[in-house]
């Protein structure tokens, strides 16, 4: 089932549609090209590369524009095109949510937006098999490019763009392609959604995929108050209660209601309030049914749809069984998950400390894509940051991902790909703890690593009288970085 | 000159391959001039074909066996009726036996003495007239630099002798077990004819090593080496039956680095190595010997920073020779430390460690694994038998969780080592088990609120039910599910019968 998605950028206008004409969607779509830099996280103090790629957006009310968050992703500059005006105008980037691959440009210049329409959203879920069609900007020429299909599926699919996330999404048969990405997707002159990915032809043929609306509208509700607050979880795994003896354990009638809790974790929204072993019957009296599915709107949906559709500050009320009797619990969504490694990350500068040329990097998604490091701990660590609380002991996983050779490290290569645990006897959970440690004047710093029965031992003297020789020979502009 | 001498030894090497082999004329190397056969043919050879039946469990179904397949090797005949071969030839034999080389006559066979680590195995005639005709090899150990000769055996039954050049004896991995011991590297462009490589290696009449492997793309092979089989045949007559390679108990790494000698408040520029682990239990532990510790001498050998001693034959030998090979299990041999800047010196008795003391079992051969059916739930004990269940490339495809707790086993259960991880491995589905059907491949914590300790512990804590039902207990998600007693015992009758279940349980 992993099948290699593929995010692609597109742009989509409608010719059949009786609510609008083309010549009214040309004023809403916009040919945006980004210039990216990426992060460098095997030469970590070195600024990245410089790449740059086009994608669609459109024009939607309040002079903004909505695209794909990948489309401007780590931009160092954003330029706008609008059909029949040849001038390009410099946008930037007003709110992005990388959960959702969603984000909204500003245009300083006001006259960008005389004579656009803004194009407006339908406030329902598409039917399958309706007719849809994709306007955009993708390969094969430079002109705008319309394609058409139908709705094929709408479920729940993983996000490619930040590769951590699930949200409900719609595929379509019409053809998107890289470039589309961003562009609207409209039936009967309403937009039912933004074309965002799509599979690689070696995999599978006529698969688009298009962010729906509820998505989008929960996008731009919560950037209403000036800040993206990103989606809400409620960090538990469920099990069906399908088992009939299971369920009279529980104390459970035979009514098909229920799942059970069987994991909560720590420092999530649930935690102190649900326990594994309870019982859910319903959220926000939204009766769960024991496969994990609930009524919402007339459709039956998977229970963290109802969760979709929180924002921060809101609460849900949860209806559990605790040891046989039931109970109303309430759980405040006051926070998003905070431990992000999982995901893609993008607008960051990778966090390193370099140390007598021994470059120690937390674990990221970012950082092992890049360093392709695989080791079997640090596999196991990553794979199961979350669900084996690897955070409680260590929010970062530190790892000596490099040593960059001088007579100070000369005989330290074999520590490559190991885990910090200890220095001079202080446990250390965070890049910013370790950099406190070897800050401290001491003889000498002995760095204990996980699972390794003999120390890394750097004298401090030795360091020092390499400090420069490293940092000259080998380029390095600074020595530590520990914010992203 | 060199040139001249390296040929003058390659022809004299060449002229002794004959000395076991049955019938000149078919030996397939280009022949020098027959004038320096160095000793007279012997009629029968010293060399036999081992077949063996193997058929190994099938842990993902520990109640059934895989189809049986057929093993050929070649076995160096020994004194008093034997015939030596590699371990892994017989490994889940269901049945051996013997067979002439040129008669195709056969004989059955048993396995006598059989040892993973070393992977050797020592097999006896039914008949002991059997052999009789044979000229039994003596053990005798090359040297470095050595031509040898590899021995097998044609469809025809002559002797196919290879020329091997031994370019290296070093201690390295075994191919089952996890003991260190010493191999020979060859280097020679053998066409192997049996399948396997299990050939005996001959020089001057005299058995110095059993292939191992061989890798046609470099031309090189690797060889159980003289020592190993020495110590093996010894330890196989010893009068307390047999007892297996010895280890010392503690893991060591070099010690170059004089950042981290002087850490190690080592002050000279002498040798040692750096102790990184003592096995709780083991016989280093017990010596005193603590992690941190410099080992500089063991059994009177001076140790150098790469953990080598000085052999008088092989030259410089990682120090592990000295502990499993040279001496037995039950030895004791002096060591010297140094401790924070203090010798100390310290006595360690070699002990012999069998793979079920570990958590998790190296391997599992020839023997049936446990397991134990409820309802349908199947319950195993985590080996890595199990883990090589997910084929060639097991350790990127079993489950990581798995691999982690194999990779990683000396850090469970440090207060009990004998403790084992028992998993929910998969689930038959049955009425019991309605909706836990997708469930496999779980670390099973407790039942019935009891802590199971190895599978052994199942049955008493099924006979204690809370409130009525069976509460089994996984590490994460999903917690804990639930088994109805009454409904798991009154459907055995049909899940024995509907999956074709020898029995629910082999504890």
């Amino acid at each position: 089932m992993r099948l290699a998605w593929i995010a692609i950028c597109l742009l989509v206008t409608q010719i059949p549609s009786r609510a609008i004409s083309i010549s009214e969607v040309r004023k809403s779509l916009v040919h945006i090209t980004t210039t990216s830099q990426d992060a460098n996280y095997r030469v970590p103090w070195n600024p990245g590369s410089v790449n740059s790629g086009s994608g669609t957006g459109f024009i939607i009310d309040g002079n903004r524009i909505l695209t794909n968050a990948h489309v401007v992703a780590n931009a160092r500059y954003i330029s706008v095109e609008r059909e029949n005006d040849p001038k390009r105008y410099e946008a930037r980037v007003e709110h992005v949510g990388h959960d959702c691959d969603l984000a909204v440009l500003t245009v300083s210049e006001a006259s960008f937006f005389e004579g656009t329409v803004a194009l407006r959203f339908t406030n329902q879920i598409p039917a399958i098999e309706s007719s849809v069609s994709v306007y955009g900007y993708p390969i094969g020429g430079d002109r705008l490019s319309v394609t058409t299909g139908v709705v094929s599926r709408i479920a729940f699919q993983p996000y490619a763009h930040s590769a951590a996330d699930s949200h409900l999404a719609i595929q379509t048969n019409a053809a998107i392609n890289p470039g589309n990405s961003g562009g609207p997707v409209l039936q009967e002159g309403k937009v039912i959604g933004i074309a965002f990915q799509g599979f690689n032809g070696e995999v599978a043929q006529n698969v688009g995929y298009m962010i729906p609306v509820p998505v989008i509208g929960r996008f731009l509700k919560d950037i209403e108050d000036g800040h993206y607050d990103r989606y809400m979880d409620l960090s538990i795994t469920t099990f069906d209660l399908l088992n009939p003896a299971q369920r009279k354990s529980l104390g459970l009638a035979d009514d098909g209601r229920g799942v059970l809790v069987g994991s909560v974790i720590a420092g999530g929204v649930a935690d102190g309030v649900l326990k594994p072993g309870d019982v859910i019957l319903s959220i926000d009296g939204h009766t769960v049914q024991s496969d994990g599915f609930v009524e919402l709107e007339g459709e039956r949906v998977e229970m963290p749809e109802i969760v979709e559709r929180k924002f921060k500050g809101d609460s849900a009320n949860v209806h559990i069984v605790r040891a046989k009797e039931t109970q109303d619990v309430t759980i405040h969504f006051n926070q998003a998950w905070p431990f992000q490694i999982q995901s893609n990350q993008y607008e960051v500068r990778p966090r390193y400390i370099l140390f007598g040329g021994l470059l120690f990097q937390p674990v990221s998604r970012n950082f092992l894509e890049e360093t392709k490091l695989d080791n079997l701990r640090v596999r196991y660590l990553y794979d199961f940051y979350t669900s084996d609380q690897v955070f409680k002991e260590r929010p970062d996983i530190i790892v000596l991902s490099a040593v960059l050779p001088d007579p100070v490290n000369t005989y330290l290569g074999s520590f490559r790909g190991g885990i910090v645990d200890k220095i001079n006897g202080v446990k250390i959970r965070t890049l910013d703890e370790m950099a406190a440690e070897l800050a401290k004047p001491a003889q000498q710093y002995v760095i204990e690593m996980l699972g390794e029965g003999r120390p890394i031992v750097m004298e401090r003297a030795a360091v020092e009288a390499a400090r420069e020789r490293i940092l000259g020979h080998y380029n390095v502009r600074n020595e530590q970085n520990l914010t992203e | 000159m060199s040139r001249f001498l390296l040929t003058a030894l390659a022809l004299c090497a060449v002229s002794l391959t004959n000395v076991l082999g049955a019938n000149p004329a078919t030996a397939q190397k280009p022949q020098p001039k027959p004038t320096v056969q160095a000793g007279p043919v012997q009629k029968e050879g010293s060399v036999i074909r081992v077949n063996s039946t193997n058929q190994v469990y099938d842990f993902l179904r520990p109640w059934s066996k895989r189809p049986p397949y057929q093993l050929r090797a070649v076995g160096a005949v020994l004194p008093g009726g034997r015939v030596l071969t590699t371990a892994e030839q017989v490994a889940n034999s269901t049945y051996l036996e013997l067979e002439k080389p040129d008669s195709g006559e056969k004989s059955p066979a048993t396995v006598e003495v059989v040892d993973f680590d070393c992977n050797l195995a020592l097999i006896k005639a039914s008949d002991p007239a059997f052999l009789a005709p044979y000229k039994p090899l003596e053990v005798a150990e090359p040297a470095v630099g050595d031509e040898v000769t590899i021995l097998q055996l044609e469809a025809n039954g002559a002797v196919l002798n290879t020329r091997a050049l031994l370019t290296t004896a070093e201690v390295g991995a075994y191919p089952v077990g996890e003991l260190s011991l010493m191999l020979y590297r060859l280097s020679s462009s053998l066409q192997p004819r049996d399948g396997g490589f299990t050939f005996p290696v001959v020089k001057k009449g005299a058995l110095v090593g059993m292939l191992l492997r061989f890798d046609n793309r470099t031309q090189t092979a690797d060889a159980i080496a003289a020592p190993v089989i020495r110590h093996f045949l010894k330890a196989a007559t010893a009068k307390g039956g047999y007892v297996g390679f010895p280890r010392a108990g503690m893991g060591a790494a070099p010690l170059r680095d004089p950042q981290l000698r002087r850490y190690a408040g080592l002050t000279d520029g002498l040798g040692g190595v750096y102790v990184t682990e003592v096995t709780p239990g083991g016989p280093a532990e017990k010596a005193g010997i603590q992690q941190g510790d410099v080992v500089v001498n063991v059994a009177g050998h001076e140790i150098d920073r790469d953990g080598n001693y000085l052999d008088p034959h092989y030259g410089k030998i990682a120090k592990a020779h000295l502990y499993s090979c040279v001496h037995f299990s039950g030895d004791k041999i002096p060591v010297t430390l140094m401790r924070q800047g203090q010798k100390v010196q310290t006595e360690l008795t070699l002990a012999y460690k069998d793979p079920s003391e570990s958590v998790i079992e190296p391997y599992t051969i020839g023997k049936a694994p446990r397991y134990y059916i409820l309802g349908g739930l199947v319950f195993q004990e985590l080996s890595r038998q199990f883990l090589r269940e997910w084929g060639s490339e097991w350790t990127r495809k079993a489950p990581e969780k798995f691999l982690y707790l194999d990779a990683y086993q000396r850090e469970l259960f440090k207060d009990d080592p004998r403790q084992r991880v028992v998993i929910l491995s998969n689930v038959l589905p049955t009425p019991c088990t309605v909706g836990y059907e997708d469930l496999n491949c779980l670390v099973v914590t407790k039942i019935n609120g009891r802590v199971l300790k190895s599978l052994a512990d199942i049955e008493e804590a099924l006979a204690h039910p809370v409130e009525g039902f069976h509460h089994i207990e996984f590490q994460g998600h999903p917690g804990e599910i639930v088994i109805d007693p009454a409904q798991a015992c009154g459907i055995e009758d049909g899940l024995v019968r509907s999956y074709g279940l020898p029995a629910l349980k082999r504890l």
